[in-house]
């Protein structure tokens, strides 16, 4: 996959239809393929473009990053639906949770936040819009790197990471406050300072490198949406039980 | 005595790109040490390697007698306390004497010991009245010197600072240099990334000067200060004291503004006399 | 017409008693160097902020007085992790984030990134990753990104902070030539030493208000050095309790020594 970079919109479709489809087609072989989809997707070199940054390794192979988040970020849930529910609830439910989490740790692995803006610019979005939307989604990443850098200097000043389970809550707290309090205390220095960057309400901003949308990418992303829709009109009219 | 700290043919690379090659000094216990270069030189790439939080490609790196490939920072915390830059962005208590006691507590130190060294710090960088604020409510120049008050009540025997005094004015600078120049009479060693070579003069004796990873300088700030041809090449201007010195030919040529002005007074008040 | 013209100007923070500005009248013209000097906390950052027009509209809190622009006004502030867009992955496309974001033809946008990556030493960088860079290069970049948009009146909040000796030159440098193209520009800065050279005039800033305003000459003054706001040179000189008037600069010094 490798070159092959797909236009942010149809990102976004997959990213949409995905879960969309786990929870319209019935359970559990729907969410399984969908899951399945999901989770292959996060394996693909395309995910995690962009340089890796200072301070990271960069000879680990990045979809296996990716994949690793999704399991980690699902697995909570499993456990606590098997809490509460039976095993055949717990799979049909598990599978649509873990396509929904693969789905969206895949996009924000995939999706690169400057295409996106020229992508919505090129479409007619206003800017300000467009930023709204990637700075959410790049706000992932951003927390990503604030967090090493957090945990780096705590374990730096005799924070272990490791150990037992009050140790590590211990660790969750330390991290979690100074991840928090500082990302909300950047929020109003950002909204200045990106206003110092000329962000004027009812000018149009020049589009730098709109990402090209073929065709073809663009019949599939109709394609999808229509085969939700035919998706949906189906469990509608059939009716049948999960 | 086993020094401080001791690199021994340190190389390091990000990937492909190299940043450090072959660096080897070491620091005595109680020695004061300017860490200096151009932006990029690979300072702040080194001080990593110190905490622990990158293992050399080749070569070793000694925290006292402890190998830091042996090490994990956490444990590397009991001998060294390291401030990063902006560490005042990782301040996280909610009030600055919480923050800095987390140190001496997540090191297992008890209770009344880590109340001793929260004041002791406290008072070492003149924060005592602003204990009990939230450290977002203080301006960043304090957040930062909060930031140093959490390094030194781990009290290590060596302390690595990156760029402690940017945003800093005149008065909170000399506050640094004054609990450094403190630490460092109990045998403190200290090494500071700085690009202030007026706060490098004032604070340290000995300048090691990185330019491009390999280490050009390692000598006696006295000497390097004032020698505007050795400074150039590697990107470095010799502080105004040392320019002084130098250009009104003060022997001795100091570089620290006491010395410079006991020696204006002195060559001033020799040529008047008979 | 002057670039900036500040009027009785008092502001307050909001939900704040004390103004963080008290009564400041101040005027920038096309091709001046106006240097704003004080201890931490004196009010220089947030009148740049009001010479800005980001206070009180981004900031909120209350304007008494006036301060009125003649162009577009660009604010480099001292923080420049703040200022990057999370936009772009190359230095290129950060610097051209502001002029897109202005509407400019693309061929202009390239003139002037072009242009300003030149000015500020960044083109061996123009293909990296901001997320990369130090904090030295990084302020580069904001530099380069605010010049970009061609203001006519430039703010700088301590912008040598994070740069190394030669970088400092080079933007000490720069800001003598914006003004000789006819910007005013208006500087915040703790690098007293570079002022003789660098400014114009020196705004002398406590508490929120004026104290007092003049050439660097100021500088060299018992007042500003007793305060801690003295050239180096100068306040060696008193120190060693040698005759008035103190040197400004180390020329001045080699002079008076002879």
């Amino acid at each position: 996959m490798t070159g092959l970079r797909l236009h942010p919109f149809t990102l976004l479709a997959i990213a949409g239809a995905l879960p969309a489809l786990a929870w319209i087609l019935p359970a559990p072989v729907g969410g399984a393929w969908t899951a399945a989809v999901a989770l292959a997707l996060t394996l693909t070199p395309g995910a995690s473009p962009g340089n890796t940054g200072i301070g990271s390794s960069p000879d680990r192979r990045p979809g296996f990053v990716v994949f690793r988040t999704a399991v980690l970020t699902a697995t909570p849930f499993w456990l606590f639906l098997l809490l509460l529910h039976d095993v055949p609830t717990t799979i049909a439910i598990g599978l649509r949770i873990t396509t929904m989490v693969a789905s969206f740790v895949w996009l924000v692995a995939a999706l690169e936040p400057p295409r996106l803006v020229e992508a919505m610019i090129a479409a007619g979005w206003s800017a300000s819009v467009a930023y709204l939307l990637a700075a959410t989604l790049s706000a992932v990443p951003g927390l990503k790197t604030r967090a090493q850098r957090i945990v780096e200097a705590q374990r730096c000043r005799g924070l272990s990471p490791r150990g037992g389970i009050p140790a590590r809550l211990r660790a969750l707290r330390a991290l979690a406050l100074p991840l928090i309090l500082s990302a909300l205390h950047e929020v109003d220095e950002r909204a200045l300072a990106l206003e110092t960057r000329g962000l004027v309400p009812g000018v149009r901003r020049t589009p730098l490198a709109p990402p090209p949308d073929p065709v073809l990418e663009r019949a599939a992303r109709w394609a999808l949406l229509l085969a939700c829709l035919a998706a949906l009109v189906r469990r509608l009219i059939v009716a049948s039980p999960t | 005595m086993i020094p401080a700290l001791r690199l021994e043919g340190v190389s390091f690379s990000y990937g492909t790109v190299p940043v450090l090659a072959n660096v080897s000094f070491s620091i005595a216990s109680g020695e004061r040490v300017a860490l200096l270069g151009r932006n990029g030189a690979g300072k702040s790439t080194l001080v990593r390697l110190i905490a622990g939080l990158q293992r050399p490609d080749q070569g070793t790196v000694w925290v006292g007698d402890w190998d830091t490939r042996d090490c994990v920072p956490e444990q590397l915390a009991w001998r060294v306390a390291t401030v990063f830059q902006h560490a005042d962005q990782q301040l996280f208590a909610t009030s600055v004497r919480d923050d800095v006691s987390f140190g001496p507590r997540a090191l297992g130190v008890g209770e009344r010991e880590v109340q001793r060294r929260t004041d002791s710090a406290l008072q070492d960088v003149d924060l005592t009245a602003h204990a009990d604020q939230h450290p977002y409510d203080l301006p960043p120049g304090l957040r930062k010197l909060a930031a140093l008050a959490g390094a030194l009540a781990l009290e290590p025997a060596l302390l690595v600072l990156d760029e402690p005094i940017i945003g800093l004015d005149r008065a909170l600078r000399a506050r640094v240099t004054r609990a450094l120049l403190e630490r460092s009479a109990a045998s403190v060693a200290l090494l500071v990334i700085t690009h202030d070579l007026t706060f490098a003069a004032e604070t340290f004796d000995r300048g090691l000067v990185l330019d491009r990873g390999t280490l050009a300088c390692d000598e006696r700030l006295v000497s390097l200060l004032g020698d505007a041809t050795r400074l150039e090449p590697l990107g470095l201007v010799p502080p105004p004291m040392a320019a002084l010195s130098t250009a009104l030919g003060l022997p001795g040529r100091p570089v620290r503004e006491a010395e410079v002005a006991r020696e204006l007074a002195r060559v001033a008040r020799g040529r008047l006399a008979p | 017409m002057k670039s900036l013209t500040l009027d009785h100007a008092s502001f307050w923070y909001p939900a704040t008693e004390s103004p963080a500005l008290r009564d400041v009248s101040l005027e920038v013209a096309p091709g001046e160097v106006v240097a704003l000097v004080g201890a931490l906390g004196a009010g220089a950052s947030t009148l740049l902020l009001v010479a800005g027009d980001l206070a009180p509209r981004m900031t909120g809190g209350r304007l008494e007085g006036t301060a009125a622009r003649r162009d577009r006004s660009g604010i480099v502030l001292p923080t420049p992790w703040t200022q990057v867009s999370g936009m772009a992955f190359t230095v290129w496309d950060e610097v051209a984030f502001g002029p897109a974001n202005l509407g400019w033809p693309a061929h202009e946008i390239s003139r002037q990134v072009d242009r300003a990556l030149e000015r500020l030493e960044l083109v061996p960088l123009a293909s990296r990753d901001p997320a990369t860079l130090s904090g030295g290069e990084l302020q580069r970049v904001i530099i380069a990104a605010i010049l970009a948009m061609d203001p006519g009146l430039v703010l700088f909040d301590e912008p040598a902070a994070e740069l190394d000796a030669e970088g400092a030159c080079t933007l000490w440098r720069l800001i003598r030539v914006l003004a000789k193209e006819g910007k005013g520009i208006l500087l915040a800065t703790s690098a007293l030493d570079a002022l003789p050279e660098v400014a114009d005039r020196v705004v002398w800033l406590e508490q929120g208000a004026v104290r007092a305003v003049g050439t660097p000459d100021l500088l060299a003054e018992a007042a500003a050095c007793e305060a801690g706001l003295g050239t180096s040179v100068a306040t060696v000189w008193r120190d060693s309790e040698l005759p008035e008037p103190a040197p400004l600069t180390i020329i001045d010094a080699v002079r008076r020594w002879r």
